[in-house]
């Protein structure tokens, strides 16, 4: 019945899952054979730490009533809402009480500020690309851009865009362009960018938690990987391949580095060449992890 | 609302032909004869609403100017495009970096060594 051990425990899980689960997750190179999976189980890490941190706040908060977690959150919610909420509130009840709230307030606006931003963003860039690029002829679901550098993307949103440069088409031949194109139906269909909103953001002002470094460039990467598989599975691997290694090596230079970006396309064309590209071990895997990853914050909280 | 994109390109390239000099509803509606003169202002306000045209009065005419180049708005988009911002604010997602030099060596050397297939283009 002592909350302040559930406390303790649920601290211990969030820095499991931030530190060393994280770096585990980042270099295990076998959920790349189920990218969805994987996305999932980043997704859910990061929603069983704010979880635990939370409901740690809360378990310190609530020990004084002695009635467990759930009576003591009813008793302290009932104090809310009679308008005394900081009644009888002891050094430890306010620091718990402060805890759970900052998490939340903090995480939910930082994250909803940079979310509010790349929305804007999106807009503006889908604006200009009313008035810039003009729907494709011969390529049907597609905006041309007439412009040398090769370039090819999908811009998310309600009506998700995907782009082509002229210097795309003079680029590839035309497999490669038909894959690249499948590629880009893959993220727009999957609502890539909706997936990757959530994790927009966190690694600036969270920069020392390994999870909020390490878990938007990796969803990122194993987003490009679902979206490759897309293709694949309607086109041809080895095209994308190609497609890939002539997109990457021809652009124009870049002006900062793109250490982890070419790593990214490393490990796709490998990937992508290799014989074992999916594995339904590895997908059944990171779905037992996820689902234990959500409910381990929770059985804490409601055993006690 | 496809047609009332199309319909502000169209706006918009008249405007950007004619850089440094902004011209009246009228001169734009009639490099656009197809359609309604009513239809080319209510354009030309939309396009102002949204910050991409400025207009400005002399006498009793509105004479409307695009707010920037093409050429600008086009850097605007790759920049983006190409992902040489330093934020990595995710408006896109995009196809591939660019890799380093020697990467490329490496990753044209795994393409290499693969069966060759017919249609495929040799690197």
């Amino acid at each position: 019945m002592n909350l302040y051990l559930d406390a303790g425990i649920l601290c211990a899980l969030v820095v499991l899952l931030a530190c060393p689960f994280s770096k585990w997750l980042a270099r295990a190179s076998w959920v790349t054979r189920s990218p969805r999976a994987a996305v999932a189980l980043w997704h859910s890490v990061g929603m069983s730490a704010t979880l635990a941190t939370i409901g740690a706040g809360l378990c310190v908060a609530s020990e004084r009533f002695h009635a467990g977690f759930v009576g003591g959150v009813g008793e302290l919610g009932e104090g809310v809402a009679s308008g005394h909420p900081l009644q009888g509130l002891g050094l430890p009840d306010a620091l718990g009480l402060t805890l759970a709230a900052d998490v939340g307030v903090v995480l939910f606006s930082v994250v909803g500020v940079v979310i509010l931003r790349t929305v804007l963003a999106r807009a503006r860039h889908r604006r200009l690309l009313n008035l810039l690029a003009t729907p494709s002829q011969s390529r049907a679901g597609t905006l041309t851009l007439d412009h040398p550098s090769p370039v090819a993307y999908c811009l998310p949103g309600i009506r998700p865009r995907i782009v082509i440069s002229s210097g795309t088409v003079g680029l590839l031949d035309q497999a490669e362009l038909t894959a690249v194109i499948e590629h880009e139906r893959g993220h727009a269909h999957e609502r890539h960018g909706l997936v990757m909103l959530p994790m927009t953001g966190l690694t600036e002002p969270f920069r020392w938690i390994p999870y909020a470094r390490l878990a938007p460039a990796e969803v990122a990467g194993l987003l490009e990987m679902a979206a490759d598989d897309h293709a694949a599975r309607r086109h041809d691997s080895t095209s994308l391949a190609s497609a890939l290694v002539a997109m990457s090596t021809s652009a124009a230079p870049p002006r900062c580095a793109f250490a982890l970006a070419s790593h990214d396309v490393n490990a796709r064309v490998h990937r992508l060449l290799g014989p074992d590209r999916i594995s339904r071990t590895a997908a059944a895997t990171t779905g037992l992890l996820c689902a234990a990853a959500l409910v381990a914050p929770l059985a804490v909280l409601f055993s006690s | 609302m496809a047609g009332l994109g199309e319909l502000e390109r169209r706006v918009m390239d008249v405007l950007w032909g004619s850089i440094g000099k902004p011209l009246t509803g009228r001169e734009v509606a009639d490099q656009i004869p197809d359609r309604a003169y009513t239809t080319v202002l209510t354009i030309l306000d939309r396009l102002r609403r949204k910050n991409l045209v400025e207009r400005s009065t002399e006498g009793k005419s509105h004479r409307f100017a695009a707010n920037a180049s093409r050429e600008t708005y086009m850097a605007e988009l790759m920049v983006e495009a190409l992902g040489s911002v330093k934020d990595r604010r995710a408006v896109l997602v995009r196809f591939a970096a660019v890799v380093s030099a020697e990467e490329a060596v490496v990753l044209r050397q795994a393409l290499e060594a693969l069966p060759d297939e017919p249609g495929r283009k040799k690197p």
